[in-house]
């Protein structure tokens, strides 16, 4: 059954394809949303995803679906640089600028790709991704993207961990504040380029905090979440895929992909939630004192 | 030997003036305490001394040399309770950031980096926590640990942004042992606070600060009636006999 359910529906290459795809998106998303998830920026994160959108549309327009990642990392580093550059002045507020961007960004977007024929189509493809259709070159790209953020990752780690925990401590020791919150800005959007494809701008928030939430949900140690944060995301990614076939080819349900993707990963997030809460309830239930016998 | 020289200092933040005209100096093993009210600028000189902040005038020297230049003979010690108590990292962790600059950004921590950490932690009596989540201790022993995570840098001027607030007995005093050992040591320490008592019982000197300097120099000289009722703008003072009680707005 696992075997008929897990296995058998990724024999067929384009099958083999999207599976290798979510894979490298959601363990790099579990890991990056590690980041997001102690630095609370979920908001931004939201906010790039859909300023990432415009950049879509102008790829597809311009070179089809291969300039798709293209117009998309052109995007995600303008925005990069601009969330960087307005999150640290103190004219507007940062919920501002960011809601702001986004809005008028993404309308862009919808204005651009409304004036193609096939409107309809095209936005659903944008939105929500197209997992199944993923070609070996774009799984290249994906691939090059997750060493080049692993490798950024692991050489900033220090410098993040203690930016992350005590912003003016790390300034202290002169750490550049600007320069490693813009590299995570970047990472971030790097992300979301190479899981866009995958989940489409709307979903893949999902695949950057769902995972890594899950994770903070049982465990207190980074050692621990880092790596099952990328776990999850991998293995919801899988299970999503999977019962997205199982429904579609062997029920007759059709169930579109990237949104089953999403819900395998909300479920894992349940699943840990519940398994958090009742780690804790044993921890407290192992902490009350003993009440000392009373003498007759 | 001076390790810290305040020459004429001021800060502006835009057009307002936070500080003016600051002078005083710092010997190596010796505490000064930063003594003014709410808003008197006492960590914005804090943050000015790390090179945190521009100096709009004058000059400040650390070890002879500009903070930017002395920055790895810098620890910083910020209040506890401005950080995030949810956040995942274990006891033995924050204190090993301390020795972050030493360590570098790819290599693993040596013997000597964890041995310092674990050292530190004995200093401020929380050697059995290393293990504990940071967020799980109370705000007296956040603020230790935070101590520690200075020590463990090795600094030869050390500087604390109000270590007594909020602290129990049993951390205050451990906070005034730790920075006892380390001006044993021949650091050099300043400390901001509104706590005069303690102040008295940490430092050698003090600064006398509401943007403007009131007076610097020994403790016992320089927190003279007069000059702490020009600091704290008279009103909210009261003196008993020899004694002074400085109530804050």
């Amino acid at each position: 059954m696992l075997h008929r359910l897990f296995v058998e529906p990724f024999t067929y290459p384009f099958m083999a394809r999207a599976l290798a795809e979510l894979l490298i998106c959601g363990t790099l998303a579990g890991t990056v949303g590690v980041v997001i998830l102690l630095r609370r920026l979920a908001f931004m994160t939201d906010a790039l995803t859909h300023t990432v959108f415009p950049g879509v549309v102008v790829g597809h327009l311009l070179s089809g679906d291969s300039g798709i990642f293209w117009g998309a990392l052109a995007a995600g580093l303008l925005t990069a640089i601009l969330l960087t550059t307005l999150t640290r002045r103190r004219e507007v507020a940062e919920d501002t600028a960011l809601a702001v961007m986004l809005t008028s960004f993404f309308a862009v977007g919808v204005v651009m790709v409304s004036r193609q024929t096939g409107y309809t189509a095209d936005l659903t493809a944008f939105l929500f991704g197209r997992i199944l259709t993923v070609t070996e070159a774009q799984l290249l790209q994906s691939a090059v993207v997750a060493a080049l953020v692993v490798a950024l990752l692991a050489v900033l780690r220090r410098p993040l961990l203690a930016r992350t925990f005590d912003p003016e401590g790390a300034r202290a020791v002169g750490y550049r504040i600007g320069l490693l919150d813009l590299a995570i800005n970047v990472v971030v959007a790097l992300v979301v380029v190479a899981s866009v494809r995958a989940v489409g701008t709307v979903l893949v928030i999902a695949l950057l905090i769902v995972p890594a939430a899950a994770a903070r949900a049982v465990s207190d140690r980074l050692v621990v979440i880092v790596p099952l944060a990328a776990l999850i995301g991998a293995l919801g990614g899988w299970a999503g895929l999977a019962t997205s076939y199982e429904a579609s080819i062997n029920h007759g349900l059709r169930l579109a992909s990237g949104g089953t993707v999403v819900l395998a990963l909300v479920a894992f997030h349940l699943a840990c939630l519940a398994a958090g809460t009742a780690r804790r309830h044993r921890r407290c239930t192992a902490m009350v004192p003993v009440r000392p016998a009373v003498a007759p | 030997m001076i390790t810290l020289t305040l020459d004429q200092v001021g800060v502006s933040y835009g057009s307002a003036r936070a500080l003016d005209s600051i002078d005083g100096t710092v010997h190596a093993g010796e505490a000064v305490a930063l003594i003014g009210p709410n808003g008197a600028g006492k960590s914005t000189l804090i943050k000015a001394i790390l090179g945190l902040v521009p100096v709009a005038s004058g000059r400040i020297t650390v070890l002879g040399v500009s903070p930017d230049q002395a920055r790895h003979h810098m620890a910083y010690v910020p209040q506890a309770d401005t950080l995030d108590p949810d956040f995942p990292i274990s006891v033995g962790e924050v204190v090993l950031m301390g020795r972050y600059r030493r360590i570098g950004w790819l290599r693993r921590p040596k013997r000597a980096d964890r041995t310092a950490a674990s050292r530190a932690l004995e200093q401020v009596g929380l050697a059995e926590r290393a293990r504990d989540r940071f967020g799980t201790l109370s705000g007296g022993q956040r603020q230790r640990v935070l101590l520690a995570r200075a020590i463990a840098a090795e600094p030869r001027l050390l500087l604390l942004d109000e270590p007594f607030n909020g602290v129990d007995a049993v951390s205050e005093q451990a906070l005034l042992d730790a920075i006892t050992g380390l001006k044993s040591g021949g650091t050099a320490v300043v400390i901001s606070t509104h706590d005069l008592a303690l102040a008295h019982l940490a430092c050698e000197g003090v600064c006398l600060l509401n943007c403007c300097q009131y007076g610097f120099g020994p403790a016992a000289a320089t927190l003279t009636p007069e000059r702490l009722r020009a600091t704290y703008g008279g009103n909210a003072l009261e003196l008993r006999g020899d004694r002074v009680i400085v109530a804050h707005s």
